[in-house]
This record gives C-alpha cells, sequence and structure tokens, in this order.
C-alpha cells in the first residue's frame, strides 16, 4: 500500500517536474530524439542486412568436382561420406556428369547448339561428377572448400569465388559498425539527459535538503528525478517510434519489398516496426533511467 | 538521551572543531548551547544529526552510536531529530499545510495520519488558522513556528533549534521562547537551543552549556552565562 502510494505519488512529481522545466526537458528529450532517429535508422537497415546476409548464405554452396579416375559407385560413396563427415557441412547432395550434361544442354537457347552438344554424351562426355555442399554458415564456406580439396578423389571444389566472401565479410563490418555507433550514440544520451536532471536538481536543492532533514531515504528522494529522466526518454522516444513505423512502411510500399536486387528482399513491415518501436522506447526510457540515476546518485553520495 | 565520550573533530581541511568533549543531556531536557562564532555548535548540530562522523570518541543518540551509522541508515535515525533553522528554511512554493505535511508525506506517513498530525501541530503552533496561507504572506515569527511545527511534525524525540530567535525581535523571540516551552512540556521534546541572545538565556534561566573554541568550557545546570576574563 505505502509503495504503491508512493509510486503513485513519484510519477506525478516526475510529470510534474518535467511540466515545470517543459524548455529543460523538451531540449534533453530532443536530444534523445536525435539519438534515437540515427539508432532507427541503423536498426532498419541491420536488420534488413541480417536478413540479406542469411539470405545470401543460404543460397552459397560449393560445388565439388570428382576426378575422372575415381568414377565408381563405390568411390563415388567414399568421397560422399568423407565430404559429410567433415565439420561445417549441412547437407550434400550428388550429380553425376550426365546430368549436369543434360543440365547445360538444357540451358542452351537454340537446337542446332543443343544438336552439337549431343555429340559429348556418353564417352565423351567432358564434365565431371558433381559433389553441391551446403553449409552450415556462410563464413565456414572458405574452409570447408580447401577440407574437401584435400580429399582424394575431388579434382577441384569452388564456392562462387572470393566475391561471396567479401560481400559477407562486409556486412559483418557494417553490423559491427552499427552496434558501436549504436553504444555510443546512447552514451551521448546518457550524457545528455544526466545533466538536464543535474539542472532539475539544481532547482530543488533546498526540497532535497529539507528532505533529508527530516529523514527521507535516498531510495524516496532519488525516484521522482530517476522517473523524470524516463519520462524525458520516452518522450524522446516518440518521433523515432512514429517516423519508423509510418516511414518503413512507406518504403517498404514504394519499393515493393525489394531493395535494388531480389536477393535483398526487405523484412515486411509487420511485425518488424513494432519490434523497432519497443527497442526505441526500451532505449529511450534506459538511457533516461540511467542518466538520471547518474546525476541524482553522484549528488547524494557524498552527503550523510 | 545524548551522551558524548571523548569527542574529537578535525575535518579533512585541517580545523579542528571539537576536542575531547563529554557531555551527557538526559530525556526531556531543554538545554541553552551558547558559544561564539567557530566554537564548534554548528559542528556538534552535524555530529548530532549524524551528518558528520567524530574523528575520535563517540556520539551516542536514544541508544545509536550515531558515528558508527551506515550510510543507509542514516535517514531512519534522522526521523528522531528535528531541526529548526535562524533562516526557517521553508518551501515557499508551497502552503502553510504543505510545508508541514511535506515532511511527513516524504516519510511514507498514511494521508488520513498526516492531515490529523498536521492539525495537531498547527494548533499546537498557535497557526491553526494559516494552513492556506504562503510563507511569503506571513511575519518572520510565523514562519519559524511553522519550521518549528514542521520539525516537530513526525515526534522527534530530540529538537535541535539552531538560533531559533535570531531573525526576531524580542517580543517574537519570547514567543518562540514560550512555544520551545510548551513542546518541551507537552511533547515531551528533548530541546537543544543553540543561540548568541545572551540577554535571553539570562531572563529564561535552563541548563547551559558553554563552547568556546571547540571545549566545553561551562556547563551550568542553574543556567546563566559566566562572562571570564578573556571575552
Amino acid at each position: 500500500m505505502t509503495i504503491l502510494r508512493n509510486f503513485v505519488r513519484h510519477v506525478r512529481d516526475g510529470f510534474i517536474s518535467v511540466a515545470r522545466h517543459a524548455a529543460m526537458s523538451l531540449s534533453s528529450a530532443s536530444a534523445v530524439t536525435l539519438t534515437l532517429l540515427l539508432i532507427a535508422i541503423f536498426l532498419v537497415v541491420s536488420i534488413n542486412i541480417n536478413s540479406a546476409t542469411a539470405n545470401v548464405e543460404s543460397t552459397v554452396n560449393i560445388a565439388a568436382y570428382v576426378d575422372w579416375d575415381f568414377e565408381s559407385d563405390s568411390e563415388i560413396n567414399d568421397i560422399k561420406s568423407k565430404i559429410e563427415n567433415l565439420e561445417g557441412v549441412a547437407h550434400v547432395t550428388f550429380s553425376d556428369k550426365d546430368t549436369e550434361l543434360n543440365t547445360v544442354i538444357d540451358s542452351m537457347g537454340s537446337e542446332d547448339t543443343k544438336a552439337v552438344m549431343e555429340e559429348y554424351r556418353g564417352e565423351n562426355n567432358p564434365l565431371h561428377d558433381v559433389f553441391i555442399v551446403e553449409v552450415t554458415e556462410g563464413s565456414k564456406i572458405a574452409d570447408v572448400t580447401s577440407a574437401i580439396i584435400a580429399i582424394d578423389g575431388i579434382e577441384s571444389a569452388d564456392y562462387g569465388g572470393d566475391s561471396t566472401l567479401v560481400l559477407m565479410n562486409v556486412l559483418d563490418r557494417v553490423r559491427f559498425g552499427v552496434v558501436i555507433l549504436v553504444v555510443s550514440l546512447s552514451a551521448l544520451a546518457i550524457f545528455l539527459i544526466s545533466n538536464t536532471i543535474k539542472l532539475t536538481i539544481q532547482a530543488r536543492v533546498k526540497e532535497i535538503a529539507i528532505m533529508r532533514q527530516v529523514g527521507a531515504t535516498n531510495g524516496y528522494i532519488r525516484a521522482p528525478f530517476v522517473i523524470e529522466g524516463m519520462i524525458i526518454g520516452a518522450l524522446g522516444a516518440l518521433i523515432p517510434i512514429f517516423v519508423t513505423i509510418f516511414g518503413y512502411i512507406w518504403i517498404y510500399q514504394e519499393t515493393g519489398g525489394f531493395f535494388l536486387t531480389r536477393m535483398f528482399s526487405l523484412m515486411p513491415p509487420h511485425p518488424t516496426v513494432l519490434y523497432i518501436a519497443l527497442i526505441l522506447l526500451g532505449i529511450g526510457v534506459f538511457v533516461g533511467l540511467i542518466g538520471s540515476f547518474m546525476s541524482v546518485t553522484k549528488y547524494l553520495r557524498w552527503k550523510r | 538521551m545524548i551522551e558524548l565520550t571523548n569527542v574529537s573533530k578535525k575535518y579533512k581541511n585541517g580545523v579542528n572543531a571539537l576536542y575531547d568533549v563529554n557531555l551527557k543531556i538526559n530525556a526531556g531536557e531543554f538545554v541553552y548551547i551558547i558559544g561564539a562564532t567557530g566554537s564548534g555548535k554548528s559542528t556538534l548540530i552535524k555530529l548530532l544529526d549524524g551528518e558528520e562522523i567524530p574523528t575520535k570518541g563517540t556520539v551516542k543518540v536514544v541508544g545509536t552510536n550515531v558515528g558508527k551509522l551506515r550510510h543507509s541508515k542514516v535517514p531512519h535515525y534522522r526521523r528522531n531529530i528535528g531541526v529548526v533553522f535562524q533562516d526557517y528554511r521553508l518551501l515557499e512554493s508551497k502552503t502553510v499545510y504543505e510545508n508541514v505535511a511535506f515532511a511527513l508525506e516524504v516519510i511514507s506517513m498514511p494521508k488520513p495520519e498526516i492531515r490529523r498530525r498536521v492539525h495537531e501541530v498547527l494548533n499546537l503552533v498557535g497557526l491553526y488558522d494559516k494552513g492556506k496561507m504562503f510563507p511569503n504572506e506571513l511575519s518572520g515569527g510565523q514562519q519559524q513556528r511553522v519550521a518549528i511545527a514542521r520539525a516537530i511534525a513526525n515526534k522527534p524525540k530530540i529538537l535541535i533549534a539552531d538560533e531559533p530567535t535570531g531573525n526576531l525581535d524580542p517580543e517574537m523571540s519570547i514567543e518562540i521562547m514560550h512555544l520551545l516551552e510548551k513542546i518541551n512540556r507537552e511533547e515531551q521534546t528533548t530541546i537543544l537551543m543553540v543561540t548568541h541572545d545572551i540577554i535571553l538565556v539570562e531572563k529564561r534561566k535552563k541548563r547551559t552549556i558553554t563552547l568556546q573554541s571547540g571545549h566545553v568550557v561551562a556547563d551550568l545546570t542553574q543556567g546563566g552565562y559566566i562572562r571570564h576574563d578573556n571575552t
């Protein structure tokens, strides 16, 4: 009962204080807004990059070509089980050279060329038997490829070249950069809020002194300031939340759900924007809590 | 009630405020503490309400060793002690009623109880009809009475009055004295009154402790002020 009564009182005091220092609250809330807007953009980009990376990774396979001297059934089975036992291998599919040739012939446009290609059926087939290997993680693709090449009876293996790997590397770095930026922007917002709360404290030193004199606990003195900080943080999150929700839905509709190519499909707005909105609100409130808690605690700590 | 044993206080900046002070004040006493500026009066108050820790010796108040008190325990301990200052320290934006109620709100007293107690103490200090007024609408003496009402609202065992009559004319001072005596009598509150007002001390004789440069130089139970050769 007491806890509830105090809570209501602190929340009321927090709101009153935000309203009383409207200009100050607004200025630090707008700092939070700016920070969260940037975070929102990065979140949208990063979530989509994440799904794009996952897409790219899932489409990248290794083609392992079997040496012509190892084409008997037992040899093929032997090689297949060796590949399957490698670390990082998810799935192995065998395709013999006749099937491969069929694929090639089918892909030819004109009937003339197809007729020419027919010459290579049977003994004259210049192609190799092939294992199509799927990896568990895109990052392991280079290691798995070299391990496959080392197997007896494998002539060569490749995975669509280094460009795939470079792309994945870049995406990884972007992800890392986003994390760093979000963390440092949050730190900036914490600093700004803690400064605002410091000013609020200065405006209420007399009140705090009296509270101490009559025996209010530090937690009781701290509560309205912390709530004020959280309110400022939440206020700052409002604009970024609406911008994200409506902005993302608009972008999704304008682009038809794809960015540049089919490979980079955008995440559908629902429930993505709701998650982002929650994350933004969470960051705003948390940043407000940390910022205000820091400055009140600093103020209260050295006094008995 | 209050017991200081071999208490010395040296501040971090090297200032020695109190030397080897021994003092015992019983429950229900009304004591004057007099002394010139820098004699250690303020330090004594700070030691009693837990704001400062003695460098040496022990300060025991209502059975609590104040110097050994953990930071988190200080607020609860402080509810035993009411303090009144020369400059009243009222919140200008709150009414008389709210100023007194504030002291009870922050220690989480239920609302109906707050209402009852505020009316009780405003009655005691003779400001029952002034509850809705703001501090700046009151005279100095009335403001000081509000401050006293706030200090005794949560029934502290000890009331420390730091120069309560310092800003008031002699007539008002006597009024405040009457009030403090009434609180001492009716609420059984132990009262420590720090003052400069020698005339008052001579007129309304009570136990008087004289501090000089951090030493207790006189402690007269019969009251009155001894003029030393060097003062």
